[in-house]
């Protein structure tokens, strides 16, 4: 068996006394897109830092290529490369700005071609951006010409926090397409975090949950966090905007998370009866993603204000006639519910 | 009234005829100005980016004593100045006091504070994603420092511009330690002072005016500068 690009174990990070990052095991493949989704404060950004070799974790080990980071930093920072959410430019041209990191490196021969490729990459004619200085460009274009800078380095590993969050449509699409380049071209591995789950689970190999710095789940799990109750029946109750209720059992009174993995839940048409689960609730598909790792369909359904995630089979999606808009019923086991926290 | 509008227009006549013993206190106030800022250029600015970049024992002291150092009075640096290259000071035998070079000494000492406080703070306003992205793209320590220098390029320059114009508005130290000599050490404040003094406004008009133009040129190249470091 190959040696993972990464392999991390028990790693931990603090920020002061909160725990900001707490993995027990994950490895990462080379040539291949991790996907990393979970909400805001869930660790994604640190683990990205830490795979950057930016942050060194305060606990555990990173592996890289079989080698322990530790004390290696600035050599394997050689090969990692990460473009923010928000890029920072260097108070400088274009050119400049994406020739830096080769001058650093002293990889000056073809410095203008390989400037000129790296911003065709990201879809900016070089004659008309050359020149620029910094402050005249726009969100979108900035953002380019920040991934230009990393593209230009022929990276092996290429980190995303959110690389399209705060763009406009077309500067998305082309971001994407020079991602898209750059695995194709140099196999670039790519780590990346985003909220476009539609795109990210098109083009991810695998997807991991992240919450409150553990890994939930290896793929889209659905989380419900507070607001549960213990129910008279015994167990938990979750209550949802419309009234309706989610039911999960192994309450002990404290837990206040609860995942839920998209392969537990069924979805129906009509309104099912005589069924063993205790958690039938209606609502409308919203939206239907193609899945790259698993080659199903991840379903999003509605439920009281709440997006559930189902996988399904295509199969299933064409004998249901599946479509956004269409009401449906979602069902899963109490059982099925994993507390978190 | 009448006197300082008269005072005006002669002022105006003074310049354009090319008074020889004004434009000697000009061109004193430029060469005495020129070297005192290159000389706290090139001590301030590393000094400064020490004291905002690096992490070092006694650095809050050090950053309190600057910031108090900014509000050092100019008769209190020439006094200082003074007492150290007079004869009988310590630095008495190379000869400074009433020259060229011992007006730039003071004027060193005074600007100094302020090209160190404002570069300091210019490399501890710097964007933080800075070192990050300079990170990421492979900068190695030293790299990161030089870059980080280079990034704050407009905030320093703009440090060395408040401080010019501290240099050439000072009268204090130029006439304690140059001594206000006709044709050698006369600066513009210090004659500005000497002709008021006699009542001879026009030559104090004229001396101000081309102190305001640099004034307004320096104040101009500032205001520019700090539209460049807001961007």
């Amino acid at each position: 068996m190959s040696t993972p690009l990464y392999e991390l174990r028990q790693v931990e990070r603090f920020y002061g006394s909160r725990k900001a990052l707490g993995l027990e095991h994950l490895k990462i493949k080379s040539h291949k897109v991790l996907g990393l989704v979970g909400p805001n404060g869930s660790g994604k950004s640190t683990l990205l830092r830490i795979l950057a070799f930016l942050e060194i974790p305060d606990g555990g080990s990173v592996l890289y290529r079989g080698k322990s980071a530790l004390s290696r930093e600035e050599e394997f920072r050689k090969e990692v490369t990460l473009l923010l959410q928000e890029p920072y430019l260097l108070k400088r041209t274009v050119r400049e700005n994406v020739a830096y990191g080769l001058r650093l490196r002293g990889e000056t021969p073809q410095l203008n071609e390989r400037v000129r490729e790296a911003l065709l990459t990201v879809g900016l004619e070089p004659s008309d951006f050359l020149r620029r200085q910094w402050y005249q460009l726009s969100g979108g274009e900035a953002q380019r010409v920040a991934l230009a800078s990393r593209l230009v380095l022929r990276p092996r590993v290429l980190l995303l926090d959110e690389p399209t969050a705060s763009v406009d449509v077309g500067s998305a699409a082309k971001i994407k397409a020079a991602l898209g380049e750059a695995r194709k071209n140099w196999g670039t591995t790519l780590v990346v975090v985003s909220h476009d789950f539609q795109w990210l689970y098109e083009v991810a190999d695998e997807v991991v949950s992240l919450f409150n710095g553990r890994i939930a789940s290896f793929g889209p799990e659905n989380l419900f966090a507070g607001s549960w109750k213990a129910s008279s029946a015994g167990g938990a109750e979750y209550l949802l905007e419309d009234g309706q209720r989610i039911k999960a059992s192994d309450f002990s009174g404290e837990e206040n998370v609860a995942s839920l993995s998209p392969d537990n839940i069924l979805l129906s048409e009509k309104e099912p009866s005589g069924l063993s689960v205790r958690n039938s609730l209606k609502g409308y598909v919203s939206q239907m993603l193609y899945e790259n790792g698993s080659g199903r369909v991840l379903v999003r359904v509605v439920v009281g204000g709440h997006a559930l995630t189902a996988r399904l089979t295509a199969e299933a999606v064409q004998e249901l006639a599946l479509h956004p808009g269409k009401n449906v019923w979602a069902l899963f086991k109490a059982s099925a519910l994993r507390w978190l926290a | 009234m009448d006197y300082i509008i008269q005072g005006f227009f002669q002022a105006l006549g003074f310049l354009f005829e090319g008074n020889e013993e004004l434009w000697s206190a000009v061109g004193t106030t430029l060469k005495v100005s020129s070297l005192s800022i290159l000389a706290s250029l090139l001590l301030g600015v590393p000094l400064g980016f020490l004291l905002g970049y690096a992490d070092f024992p006694g650095r809050k002291i050090c950053r309190t004593l600057v910031d108090t150092l900014l509000a050092l009075p100019t008769v209190v640096v020439g006094l200082l100045v003074y007492a150290f290259i007079s004869r009988r000071g310590p630095l008495g035998e190379l000869g400074l006091l009433f020259t060229l070079p011992g007006i730039a000494l003071g004027q060193t000492l005074l600007a100094l504070p302020i090209v160190i406080a404002l570069t300091a703070s210019a490399v501890e306003a710097l964007d933080q994603r800075l070192s990050m992205t300079l990170l990421t793209l492979g900068a190695k320590k030293g790299q990161l420092a030089r870059a980080s220098l280079v990034e704050s390029r407009y905030a320093v320059l703009m440090a060395g511009i408040t401080a010019y114009g501290r240099i050439i508005s000072e009268v204090g130290i130029s006439m304690m330690i140059g001594g206000n000599i006709k044709w050698h050490t006369r600066t513009i404040t210090t004659a500005i002072a000497l002709e008021t003094g006699k009542g001879q406004f026009a030559e104090g008009i004229a001396l101000g005016l081309v102190l305001l133009a640099i004034a307004f040129f320096v104040n101009g190249s500032l205001s520019l500068l700090r539209r460049r470091v807001q961007v």
